[in-house]
């Protein structure tokens, strides 16, 4: 019982031992935690030291407090938008490959629809959200599209690769329909799930420039429609001359970036092992 | 009527054939065999000759197309390369059938622990299947079927992929499993010796069809050392390859 117990243990701090997604050397972690956000901040600094017509306006009124509270806005919008985009890529990915009939139909479409550029569905936007004065709910659904098929594919080739003989296995125990969701798919595809999260947000994050920056769309939009978020913040500092606020912007969001790689993508990266199949 | 025709069947194949969605060929043609309760009998046949489709569909996973077909409803099986969910521990896979059963602890746990002990693997509790060899994942995958208690074991080439050593541990094991719980057994495999050591019935199937019953009764545990059991591997070979 003891040794059970122990094993247990085991089991649970497995996922802790592991501070990357691989078991990393002295000199990995060492580029990975010192010497990456080392260059990145030295980038920065020349940038804003040999480059001093970025900053050849005064700079306004915003503290780096005001930078951090529009990058988590922002992140919060890349957050609803990746729940949004979960929720719908799973039941189209299982209709494209469970169900022959859609599989014929679903998959060519997706691959169009992938096709078609984010900024060309600005007309689709206008009407549906800005008309009606969902500012959010416009940057949302930009921000959606660009994660949606991301998601979807990894997904697609996720359940692909669930083995006939695990789905077999399923149906003799009796897991089945719901069951068989929760207890086959989700863990089944968990592995490209993370893998097409971390694409959706690195296309989350570049489209956040275009999605908050509204006024860029609305046809006689102005500057005070944006929303407030790390993107608008961008244009807003490109566009003014402010090299300040542009450089301090770009810092805060490659440092939230990297805090989510590290402390989410990693273990997650780590965790999927676990999942994959033989 | 004989002693033999008074035990009761537990599967009736009646004309059963097969053909998969989207294929034009029947993967078995007008199958016609019966399973008596407690019995240990082996379909065997070269690859593609439609044995797992049979063992499909006396586990549910497929239908026949026309035949009919009588099998208990509480029907498990193990495969061929363990099909272990890899991100269940050992005790989570054993658990899976019981859970969808509804049981729950204390019964649960004393339920997988004795299937693990049954199998000689109490001690990988909590290992993960990536952890496994071959043997053990084989293990797990028949502790998993024993654990649902189920009328009919079926055993889709399960040592194809082990050791010869392995391969002979299990062997035994397997048979000291159905001689204790007196489980009806059907187990498919391509090796004729492999039947030979385990079936107290062998059916060949060949292209689809049953092409011959044989009868094993030799004493177990059987070598393949012995004269009849060379004997018995000789004739099946014949029609095996003919």
């Amino acid at each position: 019982m003891r040794e059970i117990s122990r094993d247990h243990k085991h089991v649970k701090n497995y996922h802790r031992r592991f501070l990357l997604s691989y078991p990393a050397t002295p000199i990995q972690k060492f580029y990975t935690f010192l010497l990456a956000p080392l260059i990145i901040v030295l980038a920065m600094y020349f940038v804003f030291r040999f480059f001093p017509a970025l900053n050849s306006n005064q700079p306004e009124n915003f503290s780096l407090g005001d930078i951090v509270e529009a990058s988590f806005a922002t992140f919060g919008r890349l957050f609803i938008a990746y729940v949004l985009a979960v929720i719908i890529a799973f039941p189209l990915a299982i209709l494209a490959v469970y169900n022959r009939f859609f599989e014929a139909i679903l998959l060519p479409v997706f691959d169009i629809l992938e096709s078609i550029p984010v900024l060309a569905l600005f007309p689709i936007v206008i009407l549906l959200f800005v008309r009606f004065g969902m500012l959010n709910g416009a940057a949302i659904f930009i921000l959606f599209l660009s994660m949606l098929w991301n998601i979807v594919f990894t997904l697609v080739g996720g359940l692909k690769i669930i083995p006939k003989d695990i789905t077999y296995a399923a149906k003799v125990f009796g897991i089945t329909k719901l069951s068989y969701f929760k207890k086959v798919i989700l863990p089944g595809v968990f592995p490209e799930l993370v893998t097409g999260s971390i694409l959706a947000f690195a296309q989350g994050w570049n489209l956040t420039i275009v999605a908050e920056a509204i006024h860029t769309y609305i046809p006689g939009g102005v500057e005070s429609n944006d929303l407030f978020g790390i993107g608008s913040f961008l244009v807003h500092a490109s566009s003014s001359g402010n090299g300040t606020l542009f450089i301090y912007s770009v810092l805060v969001m490659v440092v939230l970036i990297a805090i989510m790689n590290l402390f989410v993508w990693q273990k997650l990266l780590h965790k999927a092992e676990r999942f994959r199949f033989e | 009527m004989d002693k033999e025709n008074k035990i009761p069947k537990k599967i009736i194949f009646e004309s059963v054939s097969k053909i998969y969605v989207g294929e034009k060929d029947e993967a078995v043609t007008d199958v016609s065999f019966s399973v008596q309760e407690g019995e240990f009998v082996c379909l065997i046949g070269p690859s593609g000759c439609g044995k797992t489709t049979i063992l499909k569909m006396i586990a549910n996973i497929e239908q026949p197309t026309t035949g009919k077909l009588i099998k208990p409803a509480n029907v498990s099986m193990s495969f061929q390369f363990g099909a272990l969910f890899p991100w269940l521990t050992v005790f989570e896979n054993v658990a899976l059938g019981l859970r969808q059963k509804g049981i729950k602890d204390p019964k649960l746990t004393h339920e997988v622990h004795k299937y693990l002990t049954l199998m000689n693997i109490a001690e990988l509790s909590e290992k993960f299947p990536t952890d496994l060899s071959g043997g053990q994942k084989q293990r797990v995958g028949i502790a998993r079927a024993l654990a649902v208690e189920p009328e009919v074991l079926l055993l889709d080439e399960p040592f194809s992929a082990l050791d010869a050593i392995t391969t002979a541990e299990l062997h035994d094991d397997i048979i000291k499993i159905w001689k204790e719980t007196g489980k009806t057994i059907v187990l498919v495999s391509h090796i004729i010796e492999e039947a030979v050591s385990l079936g107290e019935r062998i059916i060949l199937v060949k292209e689809g069809k049953v092409r011959e019953e044989f009868k094993i009764n030799l004493p177990y545990p059987r070598r393949e050392q012995e004269t009849d059991f060379a004997h018995l591997v000789m004739k099946i070979r014949k029609v095996f390859f003919a």
